[in-house]
């Protein structure tokens, strides 16, 4: 173990300090395909076409909110289905997150991995001019936690939101995905 | 290649990071570890119906209940730290937890004894535990740096050169390169401080101000004097730099309750603090 202090200890003087709205990039959409999926030797775009009525259905999660329709693929080795993966994302109070939830060919839940998480600020996320700012300057906006703050000791990243988005995609396989008998 | 991998586990969101392997073989040991803190959350969520703690609480006091050999590693962890501090780190202020909303009741499960404590858990062999009152018991203070603990020995034994594990706060690295630290400011908790630069070891860090809330009483924190069963560390923030990241989780709370009972146990633990409060700003706490 090692050990430096970087703060000015004894002292409640002015420190630097990073403004920690942050974005953090994990696995991108083929790693996590590569991942989950490690047999599959192709992944197939599956165009996602809901009626109005199912759409509806799958907006009723309590508080995530979608900010784009997911994005599905289908691993193959071959021509056997090995699964699906599905990208999606939520935007809840404080965070906004990018996942990709895996399932194997009977719609069982294999994999729930983050891909990218930002943190936000509240009710700012709420206001569309606001959002489309956010949204617009990832990469100059937020600092980048695997570059410049790597490990954050004390600040919680939550993911509340998550389990309304897996519930969401959950049913989507329902409704969409699973094939149907017969 | 260096892989950077993040689930939702433990109520927070825990990331992993490994150095030094083929893709491959970084999926496969960022999996292994995942899997191993799924299990740990398995075993001591107190929120989650089958862990082994929902099935303490709803066994009868005084009969033996079998648990997994990670439950009873950290109870006994758990107890050993609730003697040293004199009952200041106690894991049974559950009961406080859930009266002021900071958990949810357990279901299916009697009132819990208000004259109990963790003096009332007694470790069996053969990972059975018996509970000698009803009580309820919250891991929240150790498990997660247990949780971070493991995972860091599964990316060191799959062959990473340098990594790191962040389970909300309560991280651990490895690797060659000093690394630097971050905390919440508790001046402006939307701002982060680089705290230190740290190699081959584990950083807690726990405050109250985040999540408190003010009653007719007083203030309410996430954080309970053991003794007492008030709030402690409601207005503070305090890092805890040790081999160990449990144990460094653990010496949070210690630290927060009674800093003297804490200065005698730093040089046991090999630890380190770092604390801030705002009248005195931020300050060390010698080891005695």
């Amino acid at each position: 173990m090692q050990l430096r202090w970087l703060i000015p200890l004894g002292a409640a003087a002015a420190l630097p300090a990073y403004h920690a709205a942050y974005a953090v990039q994990y696995l991108s959409v083929e790693q996590a395909q590569r991942a989950a999926f490690a047999q599959a030797d192709g992944f197939v775009d599956v165009p996602l076409a809901l009626t109005e009525a199912q759409r509806r259905a799958l907006d009723q999660g309590e508080a995530a909110l979608s900010i784009s329709a997911p994005k599905i693929w289908q691993a193959r080795a071959g021509q056997k289905n090995l699964g699906w993966l599905i990208v999606d994302q939520v935007i809840g109070k404080a965070e906004a997150i990018s996942y990709a939830l895996a399932l194997d060919a009977d719609g069982k839940i294999i994999a729930l991995d983050v891909l990218e998480y930002r943190e936000t600020h509240g009710a700012e996320i709420r206001l569309p001019a606001w959002r489309k700012q956010f949204l617009g300057k990832t990469a100059q906006y937020p600092l980048r936690l695997d570059n410049d703050i790597r490990n954050i000791s004390g600040a919680t990243l939550s993911c509340r939101h998550l389990t309304d988005g897996v519930r969401r995609l959950v049913q989507l396989y329902a409704q969409v995905l699973k094939p149907t008998s017969g | 290649m260096q892989l950077l991998r993040a689930r939702p586990w433990l109520g927070t969101l825990v990331e992993i990071r490994v150095d030094g392997l083929a893709e491959a073989d970084a999926v496969a040991a960022t999996d292994a570890a995942f899997a191993e803190i799924a299990t740990i959350h398995r075993c001591m969520s107190f929120h989650e119906p089958d862990s082994d703690l929902a099935r303490l609480h709803r066994a009868r006091a005084g009969s033996a209940v079998q648990v997994d050999p990670h439950t009873w590693n950290v109870l006994q962890t758990a107890l050993v730290f609730a003697e040293e501090s004199r009952g200041c780190f106690d894991p049974t202020i559950a009961a406080q937890l859930v009266a002021w909303n900071f958990l949810p009741r357990p279901r299916d499960s009697g009132e819990p004894d208000p004259a109990a404590s963790w003096s009332n858990i007694e470790l069996l062999p053969e990972s059975q535990v018996r509970l000698h009152r009803a009580l309820w018991i919250d891991l929240g203070g150790i498990a997660k740096g247990y949780a971070v603990d493991c995972a860091i020995r599964i990316l060191r034994n799959a062959g990473a050169t340098a990594g790191g594990v962040n389970a909300g706060g309560d991280l651990a690295v490895f690797g060659a390169a000093a690394q630097t630290v971050h905390v919440r400011d508790p001046r402006a908790p939307q701002n982060t401080l680089p705290l230190l630069e740290l190699r081959d070891a584990a950083v807690a860090t726990s405050a109250g101000y985040f999540e408190r809330r003010r009653a007719a009483t007083g203030w309410l924190g996430p954080h309970v004097h053991g003794k007492r069963r008030g709030a402690v560390g409601t207005h503070s923030s305090v890092s805890v730099i040790a081999p160990s990241c449990m144990h460094a989780d653990a010496l949070t709370k210690i630290v927060l309750a009674d800093a003297r009972i804490a200065a005698k146990l730093l040089p046991r633990y090999g630890a380190q603090v770092c604390r801030y409060d705002s009248q005195r700003g931020w300050r060390t706490l010698r080891g005695e």
